[in-house]
Protein backbone atom coordinates (compact mmCIF):
# COMPACT_ATOMS: atom_id res chain seq x y z
CA UNK A 1 0.00 0.00 0.00
CA UNK A 2 1.17 3.56 -0.72
CA UNK A 3 1.33 6.12 2.09
CA UNK A 4 2.16 9.80 2.46
CA UNK A 5 4.13 10.77 5.55
CA UNK A 6 4.28 14.41 6.58
CA UNK A 7 6.70 15.94 9.09
CA UNK A 8 5.80 19.13 10.94
CA UNK A 9 8.72 20.61 12.87
CA UNK A 10 7.22 23.16 15.18
CA UNK A 11 9.12 25.56 17.41
CA UNK A 12 8.34 23.53 20.51
CA UNK A 13 7.55 20.05 19.14
CA UNK A 14 8.05 18.04 15.97
CA UNK A 15 5.21 15.81 14.82
CA UNK A 16 4.65 13.34 12.00
CA UNK A 17 1.62 11.57 10.57
CA UNK A 18 0.87 9.20 7.71
CA UNK A 19 -2.21 8.62 5.58
CA UNK A 20 -2.94 6.41 2.56
CA UNK A 21 -1.87 8.11 -0.68
CA UNK A 22 -5.47 8.00 -1.96
CA UNK A 23 -6.96 9.41 1.27
CA UNK A 24 -8.31 12.51 -0.46
CA UNK A 25 -10.41 10.47 -2.88
CA UNK A 26 -11.38 7.67 -0.47
CA UNK A 27 -11.26 9.09 3.02
CA UNK A 28 -11.38 6.71 5.95
CA UNK A 29 -10.56 8.45 9.27
CA UNK A 30 -9.52 5.12 10.81
CA UNK A 31 -6.51 4.96 8.47
CA UNK A 32 -4.98 8.26 9.63
CA UNK A 33 -1.82 7.51 11.59
CA UNK A 34 -0.13 10.04 13.88
CA UNK A 35 3.33 8.62 14.63
CA UNK A 36 4.67 7.99 18.12
CA UNK A 37 8.00 9.79 17.95
CA UNK A 38 8.73 10.38 21.63
CA UNK A 39 9.98 7.39 23.58
CA UNK A 40 11.79 9.37 26.26
CA UNK A 41 9.11 8.82 28.90
CA UNK A 42 7.72 12.21 29.87
CA UNK A 43 5.21 14.06 27.74
CA UNK A 44 3.00 12.89 24.91
CA UNK A 45 4.30 10.01 22.80
CA UNK A 46 3.24 11.97 19.68
CA UNK A 47 5.16 15.19 20.45
CA UNK A 48 8.95 15.19 20.05
CA UNK A 49 10.65 18.11 21.79
CA UNK A 50 12.51 20.20 19.18
CA UNK A 51 15.75 20.61 21.14
CA UNK A 52 19.48 19.92 20.96
CA UNK A 53 21.88 20.42 23.88
CA UNK A 54 25.65 20.50 23.41
CA UNK A 55 27.01 19.09 26.67
CA UNK A 56 30.65 18.77 27.71
CA UNK A 57 31.25 15.50 25.86
CA UNK A 58 27.85 14.50 24.40
CA UNK A 59 25.09 15.91 22.22
CA UNK A 60 21.63 15.35 23.68
CA UNK A 61 18.30 15.47 21.85
CA UNK A 62 14.63 16.00 22.60
CA UNK A 63 13.39 15.70 26.17
CA UNK A 64 16.87 14.69 27.41
CA UNK A 65 18.28 17.95 25.96
CA UNK A 66 15.65 20.03 27.76
CA UNK A 67 16.14 18.16 31.03
CA UNK A 68 19.88 18.76 30.86
CA UNK A 69 19.41 22.44 29.99
CA UNK A 70 17.04 22.90 32.94
CA UNK A 71 19.11 20.89 35.42
CA UNK A 72 21.16 23.90 36.52
CA UNK A 73 19.06 27.09 36.63
CA UNK A 74 22.14 29.19 37.42
CA UNK A 75 23.95 28.03 34.28
CA UNK A 76 23.90 30.20 31.16
CA UNK A 77 24.03 27.13 28.90
CA UNK A 78 20.93 26.68 26.76
CA UNK A 79 19.44 24.16 24.33
CA UNK A 80 18.96 25.15 20.68
CA UNK A 81 15.20 25.20 20.00
CA UNK A 82 14.32 27.69 17.29
CA UNK A 83 14.69 25.41 14.23
CA UNK A 84 11.38 26.43 12.78
CA UNK A 85 12.06 30.15 13.02
CA UNK A 86 15.42 29.56 11.39
CA UNK A 87 14.08 27.33 8.63
CA UNK A 88 11.40 29.92 7.85
CA UNK A 89 13.70 32.87 7.16
CA UNK A 90 13.96 34.20 3.62
CA UNK A 91 17.74 33.79 3.27
CA UNK A 92 18.05 30.27 4.61
CA UNK A 93 21.58 29.62 3.32
CA UNK A 94 22.90 32.62 5.21
CA UNK A 95 21.00 31.69 8.38
CA UNK A 96 22.38 28.14 8.25
CA UNK A 97 25.97 29.29 7.97
CA UNK A 98 25.64 31.63 10.95
CA UNK A 99 27.54 30.91 14.14
CA UNK A 100 26.03 29.56 17.32
CA UNK A 101 26.18 31.51 20.62
CA UNK A 102 28.63 30.23 23.23
CA UNK A 103 25.66 29.59 25.52
CA UNK A 104 24.59 26.85 23.07
CA UNK A 105 27.97 25.59 21.85
CA UNK A 106 30.76 26.54 24.30
CA UNK A 107 33.25 24.36 22.35
CA UNK A 108 32.76 26.40 19.14
CA UNK A 109 32.66 23.14 17.18
CA UNK A 110 29.33 23.47 15.36
CA UNK A 111 27.53 25.85 13.03
CA UNK A 112 23.77 26.38 13.08
CA UNK A 113 23.56 24.06 10.08
CA UNK A 114 25.45 21.32 11.96
CA UNK A 115 23.12 21.45 14.94
CA UNK A 116 20.02 21.44 12.75
CA UNK A 117 21.42 18.44 10.86
CA UNK A 118 22.07 16.62 14.11
CA UNK A 119 18.52 17.31 15.27
CA UNK A 120 17.08 16.20 11.93
CA UNK A 121 19.08 12.96 12.15
CA UNK A 122 17.46 12.36 15.55
CA UNK A 123 14.00 13.27 14.20
CA UNK A 124 14.36 10.98 11.16
CA UNK A 125 15.57 8.16 13.44
CA UNK A 126 12.46 8.63 15.61
CA UNK A 127 10.28 8.56 12.48
CA UNK A 128 12.04 5.41 11.19
CA UNK A 129 11.47 3.69 14.55
CA UNK A 130 7.77 4.61 14.53
CA UNK A 131 7.35 3.39 10.94
CA UNK A 132 9.15 0.11 11.73
CA UNK A 133 6.81 -0.48 14.67
CA UNK A 134 3.72 -0.16 12.44
CA UNK A 135 2.87 -3.38 10.64
CA UNK A 136 1.32 -1.67 7.61
CA UNK A 137 3.54 1.40 7.26
CA UNK A 138 6.71 -0.66 7.49
CA UNK A 139 5.64 -2.74 4.48
CA UNK A 140 4.23 0.19 2.51
CA UNK A 141 5.67 2.57 -0.02
CA UNK A 142 6.21 5.96 1.70
CA UNK A 143 6.24 9.37 0.02
CA UNK A 144 7.72 12.10 2.22
CA UNK A 145 6.56 15.66 2.80
CA UNK A 146 7.26 18.38 5.29
CA UNK A 147 5.09 21.31 6.32
CA UNK A 148 6.39 24.87 6.48
CA UNK A 149 4.97 28.37 6.60
CA UNK A 150 4.75 29.87 3.10
CA UNK A 151 7.82 31.70 1.94
CA UNK A 152 7.03 35.14 0.68
CA UNK A 153 10.12 35.78 -1.36
CA UNK A 154 11.28 34.30 -4.66
CA UNK A 155 13.83 32.36 -2.59
CA UNK A 156 11.08 29.93 -1.60
CA UNK A 157 12.02 27.25 -4.10
CA UNK A 158 15.71 27.68 -3.21
CA UNK A 159 14.81 27.27 0.46
CA UNK A 160 12.93 24.06 -0.37
CA UNK A 161 15.99 22.71 -2.18
CA UNK A 162 18.12 23.62 0.85
CA UNK A 163 15.78 21.85 3.24
CA UNK A 164 15.62 18.67 1.17
CA UNK A 165 19.44 18.68 1.12
CA UNK A 166 19.39 18.96 4.92
CA UNK A 167 17.05 15.97 5.09
CA UNK A 168 19.38 14.04 2.77
CA UNK A 169 22.43 14.71 4.93
CA UNK A 170 20.41 14.00 8.09
CA UNK A 171 19.41 10.60 6.68
CA UNK A 172 23.08 9.80 6.00
CA UNK A 173 23.97 10.94 9.53
CA UNK A 174 21.29 8.68 10.95
CA UNK A 175 22.84 5.71 9.20
CA UNK A 176 26.23 6.65 10.67
CA UNK A 177 24.86 6.86 14.20
CA UNK A 178 22.55 3.84 14.02
CA UNK A 179 20.34 3.37 17.09
CA UNK A 180 22.82 5.36 19.25
CA UNK A 181 21.18 8.65 18.24
CA UNK A 182 17.99 7.49 20.00
CA UNK A 183 19.71 6.79 23.32
CA UNK A 184 18.85 9.29 26.11
CA UNK A 185 22.59 9.89 26.58
CA UNK A 186 22.83 11.06 22.95
CA UNK A 187 26.01 10.81 20.87
CA UNK A 188 29.65 11.55 21.57
CA UNK A 189 30.60 15.07 20.51
CA UNK A 190 33.73 14.07 18.57
CA UNK A 191 31.81 11.32 16.80
CA UNK A 192 29.12 13.84 15.87
CA UNK A 193 31.72 16.18 14.38
CA UNK A 194 33.35 13.38 12.38
CA UNK A 195 29.98 12.10 11.12
CA UNK A 196 28.96 15.60 10.00
CA UNK A 197 32.19 15.95 8.01
CA UNK A 198 31.79 12.48 6.49
CA UNK A 199 28.19 12.97 5.31
CA UNK A 200 28.43 16.50 3.93
CA UNK A 201 26.90 16.65 0.43
CA UNK A 202 24.82 13.45 0.72
CA UNK A 203 22.03 13.39 -1.87
CA UNK A 204 18.67 15.04 -1.28
CA UNK A 205 15.60 12.80 -1.06
CA UNK A 206 12.47 13.40 -3.14
CA UNK A 207 10.34 15.34 -0.67
CA UNK A 208 7.25 17.43 -1.08
CA UNK A 209 6.65 20.77 0.61
CA UNK A 210 3.18 21.63 1.82
CA UNK A 211 2.37 25.01 3.27
CA UNK A 212 0.89 24.87 6.75
CA UNK A 213 -2.22 26.81 5.74
CA UNK A 214 -2.86 24.31 2.93
CA UNK A 215 -2.45 21.43 5.38
CA UNK A 216 -5.04 23.09 7.63
CA UNK A 217 -7.39 23.46 4.66
CA UNK A 218 -6.89 19.78 3.83
CA UNK A 219 -7.80 18.34 7.22
CA UNK A 220 -10.70 20.75 7.72
CA UNK A 221 -12.18 20.10 4.26
CA UNK A 222 -11.53 16.40 3.67
CA UNK A 223 -14.62 14.27 3.39
CA UNK A 224 -16.93 17.31 3.35
CA UNK A 225 -19.34 18.01 0.53
CA UNK A 226 -19.26 21.71 1.34
CA UNK A 227 -15.46 21.98 1.43
CA UNK A 228 -14.37 25.59 1.72
CA UNK A 229 -13.41 27.26 -1.56
CA UNK A 230 -12.12 30.36 0.25
CA UNK A 231 -10.44 29.96 3.62
CA UNK A 232 -8.47 32.10 6.06
CA UNK A 233 -6.16 30.28 8.49
CA UNK A 234 -4.87 31.73 11.78
CA UNK A 235 -1.99 29.54 12.93
CA UNK A 236 -0.62 30.40 16.37
CA UNK A 237 2.34 28.21 17.19
CA UNK A 238 5.06 28.71 19.79
CA UNK A 239 7.29 31.05 17.77
CA UNK A 240 5.08 32.80 15.22
CA UNK A 241 1.46 33.59 14.48
CA UNK A 242 0.74 33.21 10.76
CA UNK A 243 -2.28 34.40 8.85
CA UNK A 244 -2.81 32.97 5.38
CA UNK A 245 -5.74 33.00 2.96
CA UNK A 246 -6.41 30.34 0.34
CA UNK A 247 -8.75 30.24 -2.65
CA UNK A 248 -9.72 27.25 -4.79
CA UNK A 249 -8.24 27.56 -8.24
CA UNK A 250 -8.23 24.93 -10.98
CA UNK A 251 -8.73 21.96 -8.66
CA UNK A 252 -6.16 23.07 -6.08
CA UNK A 253 -5.86 25.72 -3.39
CA UNK A 254 -3.71 28.76 -4.11
CA UNK A 255 -2.51 31.20 -1.52
CA UNK A 256 -3.51 34.86 -1.78
CA UNK A 257 -0.10 36.45 -1.32
CA UNK A 258 -1.31 39.87 -0.14
CA UNK A 259 -3.18 38.29 2.80
CA UNK A 260 -0.14 36.63 4.35
CA UNK A 261 1.20 38.08 7.60
CA UNK A 262 3.65 36.54 10.05
CA UNK A 263 3.76 38.03 13.53
CA UNK A 264 6.79 37.33 15.69
CA UNK A 265 4.60 37.08 18.78
CA UNK A 266 2.94 33.75 19.53
CA UNK A 267 2.74 31.12 22.26
CA UNK A 268 6.19 31.77 23.74
CA UNK A 269 5.39 35.48 23.92
CA UNK A 270 2.11 34.78 25.75
CA UNK A 271 3.99 32.42 28.10
CA UNK A 272 6.35 35.25 29.02
CA UNK A 273 3.43 37.59 29.79
CA UNK A 274 1.72 34.95 31.95
CA UNK A 275 4.94 34.13 33.83
CA UNK A 276 5.59 37.82 34.54
CA UNK A 277 2.04 38.30 35.85
CA UNK A 278 2.46 35.22 38.04
CA UNK A 279 5.81 36.48 39.33
CA UNK A 280 4.25 39.80 40.23
CA UNK A 281 1.32 38.02 41.84
CA UNK A 282 3.70 36.03 44.07
CA UNK A 283 5.32 39.27 45.15
CA UNK A 284 7.92 37.78 47.52
CA UNK A 285 10.64 36.69 45.13
CA UNK A 286 13.26 39.42 45.16
CA UNK A 287 16.56 37.81 44.18
CA UNK A 288 17.48 36.87 40.61
CA UNK A 289 18.05 33.25 41.71
CA UNK A 290 14.56 33.02 43.26
CA UNK A 291 12.98 34.52 40.17
CA UNK A 292 14.95 32.20 37.87
CA UNK A 293 13.77 29.17 39.85
CA UNK A 294 10.19 30.43 39.76
CA UNK A 295 10.45 30.97 36.00
CA UNK A 296 11.89 27.47 35.49
CA UNK A 297 9.16 25.74 37.53
CA UNK A 298 6.41 27.70 35.83
CA UNK A 299 7.72 27.18 32.30
CA UNK A 300 8.04 23.42 32.91
CA UNK A 301 4.25 23.19 33.27
CA UNK A 302 3.23 26.18 31.16
CA UNK A 303 1.32 24.18 28.56
CA UNK A 304 -1.07 22.70 31.15
CA UNK A 305 -1.30 26.00 33.02
CA UNK A 306 -2.18 27.87 29.85
CA UNK A 307 -4.78 25.27 28.80
CA UNK A 308 -6.52 25.71 32.17
CA UNK A 309 -6.30 29.49 31.94
CA UNK A 310 -7.82 29.47 28.46
CA UNK A 311 -10.51 26.93 29.34
CA UNK A 312 -11.67 28.38 32.66
CA UNK A 313 -10.44 31.97 32.74
CA UNK A 314 -8.09 31.43 35.68
CA UNK A 315 -5.35 29.08 36.82
CA UNK A 316 -3.03 28.63 39.78
CA UNK A 317 -0.02 26.68 41.00
CA UNK A 318 1.92 26.16 44.19
CA UNK A 319 5.35 27.68 44.62
CA UNK A 320 7.29 28.24 47.80
CA UNK A 321 4.29 27.46 50.06
CA UNK A 322 2.11 30.00 48.26
CA UNK A 323 -0.60 29.56 45.67
CA UNK A 324 0.04 31.85 42.71
CA UNK A 325 -3.07 32.75 40.71
CA UNK A 326 -3.41 34.27 37.25
CA UNK A 327 -6.68 35.42 35.67
CA UNK A 328 -7.19 35.65 31.93
CA UNK A 329 -8.39 39.23 32.33
CA UNK A 330 -4.96 40.11 33.81
CA UNK A 331 -3.35 38.80 30.62
CA UNK A 332 -5.82 40.71 28.46
CA UNK A 333 -5.04 43.92 30.34
CA UNK A 334 -1.29 43.56 29.81
CA UNK A 335 0.13 46.33 27.62
CA UNK A 336 2.29 44.04 25.47
CA UNK A 337 -0.60 41.62 25.01
CA UNK A 338 -2.90 44.43 23.90
CA UNK A 339 -0.35 45.58 21.33
CA UNK A 340 -0.12 42.02 20.02
CA UNK A 341 -3.90 41.58 19.99
CA UNK A 342 -4.25 44.85 18.06
CA UNK A 343 -1.64 43.82 15.48
CA UNK A 344 -3.30 40.41 15.13
CA UNK A 345 -6.74 41.93 14.60
CA UNK A 346 -5.40 44.37 11.97
CA UNK A 347 -3.59 41.56 10.14
CA UNK A 348 -6.72 39.40 10.23
CA UNK A 349 -8.90 42.25 8.91
CA UNK A 350 -6.46 42.76 6.02
CA UNK A 351 -6.47 39.04 5.28
CA UNK A 352 -10.27 38.95 5.31
CA UNK A 353 -10.41 41.98 2.99
CA UNK A 354 -8.15 40.24 0.46
CA UNK A 355 -10.13 37.01 0.77
CA UNK A 356 -13.44 38.89 0.37
CA UNK A 357 -12.25 40.48 -2.88
CA UNK A 358 -11.25 37.08 -4.28
CA UNK A 359 -14.48 35.42 -3.10
CA UNK A 360 -16.62 38.12 -4.72
CA UNK A 361 -14.60 37.88 -7.94
CA UNK A 362 -15.25 34.11 -7.90
CA UNK A 363 -18.98 34.67 -7.32
CA UNK A 364 -18.93 33.44 -3.71
CA UNK A 365 -20.75 35.03 -0.80
CA UNK A 366 -19.13 33.13 2.06
CA UNK A 367 -15.62 32.36 3.28
CA UNK A 368 -14.41 30.05 6.04
CA UNK A 369 -12.08 30.80 8.96
CA UNK A 370 -10.10 28.32 11.01
CA UNK A 371 -7.64 28.56 13.90
CA UNK A 372 -4.87 25.97 14.10
CA UNK A 373 -1.72 25.31 16.12
CA UNK A 374 -1.09 25.15 19.86
CA UNK A 375 -2.84 28.51 20.36
CA UNK A 376 -6.03 27.54 18.51
CA UNK A 377 -7.99 27.17 21.75
CA UNK A 378 -7.00 30.58 23.12
CA UNK A 379 -10.19 32.59 23.74
CA UNK A 380 -8.92 35.65 21.85
CA UNK A 381 -8.05 33.50 18.81
CA UNK A 382 -11.45 31.78 18.88
CA UNK A 383 -13.17 35.16 19.28
CA UNK A 384 -11.23 36.43 16.27
CA UNK A 385 -12.32 33.65 13.90
CA UNK A 386 -15.90 33.51 15.19
CA UNK A 387 -16.81 37.15 14.72
CA UNK A 388 -17.95 38.82 11.55
CA UNK A 389 -15.11 41.25 10.76
CA UNK A 390 -15.90 44.70 9.38
CA UNK A 391 -13.66 44.12 6.37
CA UNK A 392 -15.79 41.12 5.32
CA UNK A 393 -18.56 43.46 4.17
CA UNK A 394 -21.49 41.42 2.92
CA UNK A 395 -19.44 38.23 2.66
CA UNK A 396 -20.32 35.81 5.46
CA UNK A 397 -17.42 34.43 7.54
CA UNK A 398 -18.08 30.90 8.82
CA UNK A 399 -15.82 29.61 11.61
CA UNK A 400 -14.71 26.00 11.23
CA UNK A 401 -13.98 23.98 14.39
CA UNK A 402 -10.29 23.56 15.29
CA UNK A 403 -10.94 19.83 15.56
CA UNK A 404 -12.89 18.45 12.58
CA UNK A 405 -15.88 16.15 13.11
CA UNK A 406 -14.00 13.16 11.65
CA UNK A 407 -11.45 13.29 14.50
CA UNK A 408 -14.31 12.12 16.74
CA UNK A 409 -14.82 8.97 14.62
CA UNK A 410 -15.59 5.82 16.70
CA UNK A 411 -12.31 4.25 15.45
CA UNK A 412 -10.35 6.63 17.70
CA UNK A 413 -12.44 5.86 20.76
CA UNK A 414 -12.38 9.53 21.79
CA UNK A 415 -8.56 9.54 21.94
CA UNK A 416 -7.62 11.62 18.88
CA UNK A 417 -9.72 14.74 19.48
CA UNK A 418 -7.91 15.92 22.65
CA UNK A 419 -4.52 15.91 20.88
CA UNK A 420 -5.73 16.83 17.40
CA UNK A 421 -4.89 20.58 17.42
CA UNK A 422 -1.23 19.81 18.03
CA UNK A 423 -1.03 17.08 15.39
CA UNK A 424 -3.29 18.86 12.91
CA UNK A 425 -0.68 20.19 10.47
CA UNK A 426 1.17 16.87 10.18
CA UNK A 427 -2.16 15.06 9.65
CA UNK A 428 -3.42 17.63 7.12
CA UNK A 429 -0.09 17.51 5.29
CA UNK A 430 -0.39 13.73 4.96
CA UNK A 431 -4.03 13.86 3.83
CA UNK A 432 -3.64 16.59 1.19
CA UNK A 433 -3.65 15.44 -2.44
CA UNK A 434 -0.55 15.94 -4.57
CA UNK A 435 -2.24 18.87 -6.30
CA UNK A 436 -2.08 20.86 -3.05
CA UNK A 437 1.66 20.66 -2.50
CA UNK A 438 3.80 23.73 -3.11
CA UNK A 439 7.01 22.07 -4.28
CA UNK A 440 8.57 18.66 -4.80
CA UNK A 441 12.24 17.79 -5.17
CA UNK A 442 13.22 21.47 -5.28
CA UNK A 443 10.74 22.27 -8.04
CA UNK A 444 7.84 24.64 -7.42
CA UNK A 445 4.42 23.21 -8.27
CA UNK A 446 2.87 26.67 -8.38
CA UNK B 1 3.01 -28.71 13.94
CA UNK B 2 -0.16 -27.80 12.08
CA UNK B 3 -1.30 -24.23 11.65
CA UNK B 4 -4.03 -23.12 14.09
CA UNK B 5 -7.52 -23.36 12.61
CA UNK B 6 -9.61 -20.27 12.10
CA UNK B 7 -12.46 -20.10 14.62
CA UNK B 8 -15.74 -21.14 13.02
CA UNK B 9 -18.61 -18.70 12.77
CA UNK B 10 -16.47 -15.63 13.46
CA UNK B 11 -14.92 -13.38 10.90
CA UNK B 12 -11.44 -12.12 11.51
CA UNK B 13 -11.37 -8.35 12.10
CA UNK B 14 -10.25 -6.44 9.01
CA UNK B 15 -6.61 -5.40 9.06
CA UNK B 16 -7.45 -1.71 9.10
CA UNK B 17 -9.64 -2.20 12.15
CA UNK B 18 -6.80 -3.85 14.06
CA UNK B 19 -4.48 -0.97 13.21
CA UNK B 20 -7.10 1.54 14.24
CA UNK B 21 -7.50 -0.22 17.59
CA UNK B 22 -3.76 -0.15 18.25
CA UNK B 23 -3.52 3.54 17.27
CA UNK B 24 -6.52 4.31 19.44
CA UNK B 25 -4.82 2.50 22.34
CA UNK B 26 -1.58 4.41 21.75
CA UNK B 27 -3.43 7.73 21.65
CA UNK B 28 -5.30 6.68 24.77
CA UNK B 29 -2.08 5.74 26.53
CA UNK B 30 -0.55 9.11 25.68
CA UNK B 31 -3.62 10.85 27.07
CA UNK B 32 -3.54 8.68 30.19
CA UNK B 33 0.12 9.57 30.83
CA UNK B 34 -0.90 13.22 31.12
CA UNK B 35 -4.12 12.44 32.94
CA UNK B 36 -2.23 10.32 35.50
CA UNK B 37 -0.12 13.29 36.50
CA UNK B 38 -3.18 15.51 36.80
CA UNK B 39 -4.98 12.89 38.91
CA UNK B 40 -1.94 12.53 41.17
CA UNK B 41 -1.98 16.32 41.55
CA UNK B 42 -5.68 16.16 42.40
CA UNK B 43 -5.04 13.56 45.13
CA UNK B 44 -2.33 15.73 46.60
CA UNK B 45 -4.61 18.78 46.59
CA UNK B 46 -7.40 16.75 48.20
CA UNK B 47 -5.07 16.18 51.16
CA UNK B 48 -4.46 19.92 51.26
CA UNK B 49 -8.22 20.57 51.32
CA UNK B 50 -8.68 18.22 54.26
CA UNK B 51 -5.70 19.62 56.16
CA UNK B 52 -6.44 23.29 55.47
CA UNK B 53 -6.47 25.31 58.69
CA UNK B 54 -8.14 28.41 57.24
CA UNK B 55 -10.92 29.19 54.78
CA UNK B 56 -8.42 30.86 52.47
CA UNK B 57 -6.12 27.81 52.36
CA UNK B 58 -9.13 25.56 51.79
CA UNK B 59 -10.45 27.71 48.97
CA UNK B 60 -7.02 27.75 47.30
CA UNK B 61 -6.64 23.98 47.60
CA UNK B 62 -10.17 23.49 46.23
CA UNK B 63 -9.33 25.69 43.26
CA UNK B 64 -6.21 23.61 42.52
CA UNK B 65 -8.14 20.36 43.04
CA UNK B 66 -10.81 21.48 40.57
CA UNK B 67 -8.10 22.59 38.14
CA UNK B 68 -6.28 19.23 38.32
CA UNK B 69 -9.51 17.26 37.79
CA UNK B 70 -10.51 19.50 34.88
CA UNK B 71 -7.11 18.95 33.32
CA UNK B 72 -7.36 15.17 33.63
CA UNK B 73 -10.82 15.34 32.07
CA UNK B 74 -9.62 17.60 29.26
CA UNK B 75 -6.72 15.40 28.19
CA UNK B 76 -9.05 12.38 28.27
CA UNK B 77 -11.43 14.21 25.95
CA UNK B 78 -14.31 14.62 28.40
CA UNK B 79 -16.94 17.22 27.71
CA UNK B 80 -19.88 18.58 29.70
CA UNK B 81 -23.25 17.12 28.88
CA UNK B 82 -26.38 19.22 29.08
CA UNK B 83 -26.79 22.94 29.55
CA UNK B 84 -25.76 25.01 32.55
CA UNK B 85 -27.62 24.23 35.81
CA UNK B 86 -31.05 25.83 35.59
CA UNK B 87 -31.28 25.50 31.81
CA UNK B 88 -34.41 23.86 30.40
CA UNK B 89 -34.14 21.34 27.56
CA UNK B 90 -36.22 18.52 26.01
CA UNK B 91 -36.03 15.29 28.01
CA UNK B 92 -33.78 12.58 26.56
CA UNK B 93 -33.49 9.41 28.64
CA UNK B 94 -30.09 8.59 27.13
CA UNK B 95 -28.62 11.87 28.41
CA UNK B 96 -30.74 12.75 31.45
CA UNK B 97 -31.13 11.14 34.86
CA UNK B 98 -34.29 12.27 36.64
CA UNK B 99 -33.79 13.16 40.32
CA UNK B 100 -37.30 11.87 41.07
CA UNK B 101 -39.03 9.82 38.44
CA UNK B 102 -42.57 10.95 37.60
CA UNK B 103 -45.18 8.44 36.42
CA UNK B 104 -45.02 9.83 32.88
CA UNK B 105 -41.82 10.86 31.16
CA UNK B 106 -41.64 14.67 31.10
CA UNK B 107 -41.44 16.64 27.88
CA UNK B 108 -38.93 19.08 29.33
CA UNK B 109 -36.43 19.01 32.17
CA UNK B 110 -34.37 21.51 34.16
CA UNK B 111 -30.65 20.74 34.51
CA UNK B 112 -29.65 20.23 38.16
CA UNK B 113 -26.03 19.26 37.42
CA UNK B 114 -24.28 18.64 34.13
CA UNK B 115 -23.27 15.17 32.98
CA UNK B 116 -20.04 14.06 31.34
CA UNK B 117 -19.51 12.63 27.86
CA UNK B 118 -16.52 11.40 25.92
CA UNK B 119 -17.10 11.70 22.21
CA UNK B 120 -20.48 10.08 21.59
CA UNK B 121 -20.31 8.03 24.79
CA UNK B 122 -22.29 9.26 27.80
CA UNK B 123 -20.22 8.56 30.92
CA UNK B 124 -22.45 10.27 33.47
CA UNK B 125 -25.94 11.48 32.63
CA UNK B 126 -26.94 15.03 33.52
CA UNK B 127 -29.08 15.11 36.69
CA UNK B 128 -32.38 16.77 35.91
CA UNK B 129 -35.80 17.43 37.32
CA UNK B 130 -39.03 17.42 35.39
CA UNK B 131 -40.54 20.72 34.33
CA UNK B 132 -44.10 20.73 35.58
CA UNK B 133 -46.62 21.99 33.11
CA UNK B 134 -48.69 24.82 34.42
CA UNK B 135 -52.37 23.96 34.45
CA UNK B 136 -54.22 25.72 31.68
CA UNK B 137 -55.97 28.81 33.08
Amino acid sequence: MSWTLCVDFGTAFSKAAAAPRDAWARFDPARVRPLMLNHQGEGSAFLLDSAVFVDDTRILFGRAALARAGADPASKRAALRSFKTLLSVGDLERALSSGVPASIDPHRMFSMRDLILLYLSYLTACIARAVAADGELSKGDLALRYAAPAWRSSEGVGAHANITRLFGEAAALRLQFGADVLAPEGVDIQRARAALDATRGAGAPDMGLIFEATAAAAYSSIGLENAASHLIVVDMGAGTTDIAALAASGGSLAEIAEARVTLKQAGDFIDGIIANIALESHGKLKTAAQQAEFWRVMMADMRGFKETLFATGRAGFRFDKRVVKVALKDVERDKDFRLFAGALTSAYERGIAALRERALADGRREVHAIAVGGGAAAPFIQALVRRQPKSAGKVKVIARPATPAWAHAPAFNGNLAPVFPQLAIAIGGALAPESMIAARGGVSQA
Amino acid sequence: MSAPKKPKGKRAAPKGAAQAVSLSSALGEAAWAEADRALAQAMSEFEEVEAAATHVRRAEALMLLRQALARAARVRGFSRLGGEPGAVEPYDQTRHDLVSAPAIAPAEVTIVSQGVARGAEVLVKARVKAVRKRPAS
